[in-house]
């Protein structure tokens, strides 16, 4: 029987096993160097706030509003690429001078070609979505 | 292993003058934080946070970095997996965010009641001003920080290998990181973000890509491939391939230099029991133990046929005292008198009653029932009326006649019956015994004879199967197709029935739709009405089936011939489904439990310089070279600024840059998109992880670095919009 100790923290007191306790690896919700607590910031049962993803934050940047040779977060992207794309075979990562226009998927040789005509769907739609090639229903 | 956490609780914090700078490289992967001008961080720690219920109390609380899973055995983690404060590599989540400097700075050992020094943090190249001033606001305001400094660590890396004199003051850094690849050019000692460029392919694409291709590859080890284990696989593993398409031929050809690249992993795997002959002892014991079983068994059945000889001796005798007591009696009365004590309602019943008896009682003595000749010598009488004319009889005789007539034909079609029976048998015996001359005549003949035979009869068998299955030569073909194990459909109802049941099909499809064209015959010929009887035939093809083949008989004679003779004979049946069906049930072996990588070692970081194979439109890392080249040249034109300037001092840095292999491949790659004989010089950083916190460390510590943060006040006197175009600068 593991030993049952209770950890004080300023607002709610919890028991936890002796060695979670000892390994100290839940991060106590009061630090005295805060000069504000998380609790205080983001009460329970408060709804959470929604932080904006990189895609809604790149329009709030307003970046058009800047001179275009200003170095910004979305014109450094580098464009894509002017070299013919090498096609690799799905399945193995060989070269692939074929194309299965039932699943859509890439592959090399007459084996790999049994192999994926006895792929289940949702396997082809896997291998496609390595490349971003997947259905996707909305 | 490159990657090592370190979260051990500082004791010296207290031991800094409240001036001296915390260093904290914020890597999508990794955090680190230290004091400046030491040569390595205090804390490191994965830049993830868990947060799991506990299960005895449902306290959700939050685990920061990596731990002991063991522990996490007290914890529910079904609904929260691992988070990240990094939507790429732009940090947009204060709320983990704030968890992880919380911890970060309990691991430093901050006692104080706030964090009394500079704090110098590394940030994305242009990184969104959103997301600055929500880390300036953090750090101001909950951790009451005096001053705050943001750089970039591609350039902090840069700037320590210049000072190791690795690199030149002019250059090209290319930073691979987790979750996004940079190149950035230096001139002068200063980053030049005007040309650099950023593709969003990283470790977390490779890790990612190695274990969706494992795990497609091997769906039954699936929960052996956890995101760590494909991590350890990957950084163990893999390596960047001079030229993909001739190291992939190797493979495809099975050279043996392929075979020496592949690794195998092997899972635990604990073999089968195998199950032992059993011992002599062991069969004895149980073949005498089935004996002793046999034994009582017969012993038992010994007694129930005594019992049962008994009892039909007692009923014998008794209706035989009857029957005696019956032919004593002389008037109609007595008989009466006497049946009515028993069962039976009349002499003829008693009679038989006995006869019966007697017969099941030598049955049951195991003597020989009444001979045929027996029933024969008295067939003269028991048939004594089928000769005489029906004019000499009786009404009663004749309908006695005809009773006998019947049961003479029925007696006499079995006597036949059983003597073809009899001749087959001799036939058949003869036959054999012939085949046997033959055979012994000349055995090797005799054998191809029959394997001809078999093959043949096989052979036709086959096509008739074929032909109920799918007849018409006009759309064979397309039938062929679909037998042939096609897995996707595409097979209707009409292709799954035989000949028969379409046919049918077909004529109710025409009655059905036959109404009303032109004037109705139907029914003037007889022959109309076969129509209903070959419609109302459903399950046909069964009926065919019930009915012995001969050529089936033939067959199973022939192969059980064989099996007896032959000892090389193997005797196949439905050999399509059986052998597919074989492997499935065969036991699993060591080979199962093995997870082989070979083409994935090289294929995966491959798609930092194929950034396409992942859906992902950008150019690789060579080519990102290139293009930085291309855009720097283009912003100084007119300054006289030489691309071997930077072509002369390539840094490689970042996790995924690891890869064995990758400056050759870059350097191949970068001749590639540079004018013939540009001098290239792919220098490799000293240590691609810990490099920008250790310049950011060197940076932090020199006295220069007071004029480069900001503070406080300076926050909030100039505003948040002044934070857009703070930048720092590296050389002062």
């Amino acid at each position: 029987m593991l030993g049952v100790i209770f950890v004080k923290s300023s607002n709610l007191v919890y028991e936890m096993e002796q060695e979670v306790v000892e390994a100290e690896m839940v991060l106590p919700s009061h630090m005295k160097f805060k000069k504000i607590q998380m609790y205080e910031k983001y009460p329970k049962g408060q709804p959470r706030f929604r932080w904006k993803h990189l895609k809604q934050i790149i329009p709030a940047e307003n970046y058009p509003n800047y001179p275009p040779d200003e170095p910004n977060y979305v014109n450094i992207e580098t464009p894509p690429s002017t070299r013919p794309c090498k096609r690799i075979c799905d399945v193995t990562g060989y070269e692939a001078p074929y194309f299965d226009p039932r699943t859509k998927l890439r592959y090399a040789n007459t084996e790999v070609f049994k192999v994926i005509r006895s792929l289940p769907n949702d396997y082809v739609q896997r291998y496609l979505a390595l490349r971003n090639a997947a259905v996707v229903l909305r | 292993m490159p990657f090592i956490s370190k979260i051990q609780r500082q004791s010296d914090y207290s031991s800094f003058p409240p001036d001296h700078p915390i260093v904290i490289d914020n890597g999508a992967s990794y955090f680190r934080i230290g004091w400046a001008g030491e040569s390595e961080p205090r804390v490191i720690f994965r830049n993830i946070i868990q947060r799991p219920r506990h299960k005895i109390t449902g306290e959700t609380i939050t685990v920061v970095g990596d731990h002991n899973p063991a522990l996490l055995k007290y914890f529910d983690c079904t609904r929260s997996g691992p988070r990240s404060a990094f939507d790429g590599n732009v940090v947009y989540q204060f709320e983990i965010m704030e968890y992880i400097l919380d911890f970060a700075f309990d691991r430093l050992g901050a006692d104080q009641s706030q964090i009394n020094h500079p704090v110098l943090i590394t940030e994305c190249a242009c990184n969104p001003h959103q997301s600055r001033t929500k880390m300036a606001e953090l750090l101001f305001e909950s951790y009451g920080v005096p001053s705050v400094a943001f750089g970039v660590d591609a350039a902090f890396s840069y700037k320590y290998n210049q000072q190791l004199g690795i690199c030149s003051n002019d250059g090209l850094a290319i930073c691979s990181g987790f979750n996004t690849s940079h190149v950035i050019p230096f001139l002068n000692g200063e980053p030049v973000y005007e040309a650099c460029c950023r593709t969003n392919i990283g470790g977390y694409h490779v890790t990612d890509y190695l274990k969706q291709l494992l795990s497609l590859k091997y769906p039954h080890h699936m929960s052996h491939l956890t995101w760590e284990k494909v991590e350890d696989l990957k950084m163990e593993h893999c390596y960047i391939a001079l030229d993909y398409a001739s190291e992939v031929r190797l493979f495809q050809k099975g050279d043996k230099k392929a075979e020496e690249k592949t690794r195998c992993w092997q899972l635990p795997w604990t073999p089968a029991p195998v199950e032992e002959a059993p011992s002599e002892e062991e069969v004895a014991r149980k073949a005498a133990l089935r004996e002793k079983q046999g034994q009582r068994l017969r012993e038992m059945a010994e007694a129930k046929r005594i019992n049962r000889i008994n009892d039909l001796e007692n009923e014998v005798r008794d209706l035989e005292m009857l029957l005696q007591r019956l032919r004593h009696a002389t008037t109609e009365d007595d008989v009466t008198l006497i049946l009515a004590k028993s069962v039976h309602n009349s002499k003829q019943e008693v009679e038989s009653a006995f006869s019966k008896a007697t017969l099941s009682l030598r049955k049951a003595k195991g003597e020989p029932a009444e001979s045929v000749e027996k029933v024969d010598s008295s067939s003269s009488e028991k048939y004594n009326l089928i000769s005489v004319p029906d004019e000499m009889l009786t009404p009663d005789q004749i309908k006695q006649k005809r009773k006998q007539i019947f049961i003479k034909s029925t007696s006499d079609a079995r006597q036949q019956k059983k003597q073809r029976q009899v001749e087959e048998e001799l036939e058949r015996e003869r036959q054999k015994k012939l085949e046997e001359d033959r055979r012994l005549e000349n055995p090797e003949q005799y054998l191809e004879e029959l394997r001809a035979k078999y093959r043949d009869l096989s052979e036709k068998l086959e096509q008739r199967k074929r032909l109920k299955t799918n007849p018409g030569q006009t759309n064979g073909n397309n039938n062929n197709n679909n037998n042939n194990n096609n897995p996707s459909g595409g097979v209707g109802r009409g292709e799954r029935l035989n000949s028969s049941q379409r046919e049918r099909m077909r004529l109710l499809t025409t009655a059905a739709f036959d109404r009303g064209k032109g004037e109705d015959t139907f029914g003037t010929r007889d022959e109309d009405w076969q129509l209903y009887k070959l419609m109302s035939r459903d399950n046909d093809d069964d009926d065919e089936d019930d009915k012995l083949d001969p050529y089936e008989s033939e067959l199973a004679r022939i192969s059980s011939r064989l099996q007896e003779i032959d000892p090389t004979f193997v005797f196949k049946s439905e050999s399509g489904p059986a052998s597919a069906e074989a492997p499935r049930f065969r036991p699993l072996t060591k080979e199962d439990f093995q997870i082989v990588i070979g083409v994935e070692r090289f294929r995966c970081p491959e798609i930092l310089l194929n950034p396409n194979w992942t859906g992902v439109d950008q150019a690789g890392l060579d080519e990102m070279a290139g293009v930085s080249i291309g855009r720097l040249l283009l912003l100084k034109v007119g300054e006289g600024v030489d691309e071997e300037r930077v072509t002369d001092s390539i840094l490689l840095m970042g996790g995924s840059c690891l890869f064995p292999g990758m400056s050759e491949r870059l350097e191949a790659g970068i001749r590639m998109v540079r004018p013939c004989g540009t001098r290239i010089k792919i220098l490799k950083a000293s240590d691609s992880i810990l490099d920008a916190w250790r310049g950011a460390s060197a940076y932090a510590a020199a006295a220069r670095f007071s004029r480069q943060t900001f503070s406080r006040k300076d926050y909030y006197e100039k505003g948040e919009d002044w934070l857009r175009s703070y930048r720092l600068r590296y050389t002062v």
